[in-house]
């Protein structure tokens, strides 16, 4: 079954073919963030008509949907960290807590110029420093903050 | 073949390879960034490397687009404060959720309903953004962008990569 991991070796370089085919094709930068914020900037504007970005992210869900049906659903259950601390009625706070932490992703890769897609694949393909810097910073503050809060709770 | 349905396809590959490696899942994201594992570095730096090679192999050719026939090619844009603290927010809001944008929307195409909640946010942080008047950034113009504001293909302003370095 698929519920194994694929070798680093294979999915890592399938991943970077992805913006590699992205550019190839179209030019293109592959970022998840730009998908939102065009799907987003549509659906205000009472529009459907997604650009090519909006359809990648359409396709991730899909490919998402693609690999549970093979797999037979989700790859793990609950929410890791979150709804093993937070248990009985402190499970309240698992919803509020991913919010916020999802307002922090969305405004903080849109300031950044990037997400991990966005400024961790495509900007580092791109020889950018600018993504280069991003990506050493995302990465240094997810950690500390995992250290935080495995030693707050 | 439209650039809808390319933006589908590479979407489709992206979200299958993002399951497929585990990166849904918020347990995996964690055991990595408390080094419990070394396979989210691993994939990652291979994911890089390869994107790094057959991009600026891309360029190198002096390829075009297979869509739309675009010569294809980026400028690099200056690191500025901005990327870092944007990056700063981003990582908190990362390392909290165990999940980034790309995650997230493999979360709901599997079916893991938390997912849900982590969308609502990022729809809130994506709008507060779009429409707090910040603007936008990339960590890279591409070039049909700055022919826009100059009106030609090469902007005058463009640092060429051709140009030679120092004095």
């Amino acid at each position: 079954m698929l519920h194994s991991q694929l070798p680093w070796y294979l999915a890592g370089p399938a991943l970077g073919l992805c913006v590699v085919a992205c550019r190839l094709l179209l030019n293109g930068r592959l970022g998840v963030t730009g998908g939102y914020s065009e799907i987003i900037g549509r659906i205000a504007r009472g529009s459907l008509r997604f650009d090519w970005r909006g359809w990648m992210l359409v396709g991730i869900v899909l490919g998402g949907t693609t690999f549970a049906l093979i797999a037979g659903g989700p790859d793990f259950h609950g929410y890791g960290w979150l709804t093993a601390t937070f248990t009985g009625s402190q499970r309240v706070l698992v919803a509020p807590i991913l919010i916020v932490a999802g307002v922090l992703i969305g405004f903080g890769a849109k300031l950044a110029g990037g997400c991990t897609s966005g400024n961790g694949l495509s900007g580092n393909a791109m020889l950018s420093r600018a993504s280069l810097a991003a990506t050493a910073t995302f990465f240094g503050t997810a950690i500390v903050v995992s250290f935080l809060t495995r030693a707050l709770t | 073949m439209s650039r809808r349905l390319a933006g589908l396809g590479i979407g489709l590959a992206f979200g299958v390879v993002l399951s497929w490696s585990g990166m849904t899942s918020p347990v995996v994201i964690r055991g990595a960034l408390l080094f419990h594992h070394a396979y989210l570095f691993l994939f990652f730096g291979s994911a890089v490397l390869t994107a790094t090679a057959g991009c600026c192999l891309l360029r190198r050719l002096g390829a075009h687009a297979l869509v739309g026939g675009e010569p294809i090619g980026w400028d690099p844009q200056p690191p500025a404060r901005r990327h870092i603290a944007g990056s700063v927010v981003f990582g908190i809001g990362w390392g909290i959720a165990d999940a980034c944008p790309g995650p997230i929307a493999t979360q709901l195409g599997q079916g893991a309903w938390w997912g849900l909640w982590t969308l609502a946010g990022v729809v809130i942080g994506v709008a507060v953004f779009m429409w707090g008047g910040l603007g936008e950034t990339e960590p890279a113009r591409e070039p049909r962008a700055a022919a826009a504001v100059s009106g030609s293909r090469r902007s005058p302003d463009r640092r060429s990569r051709t140009a030679p370095a120092g004095p």
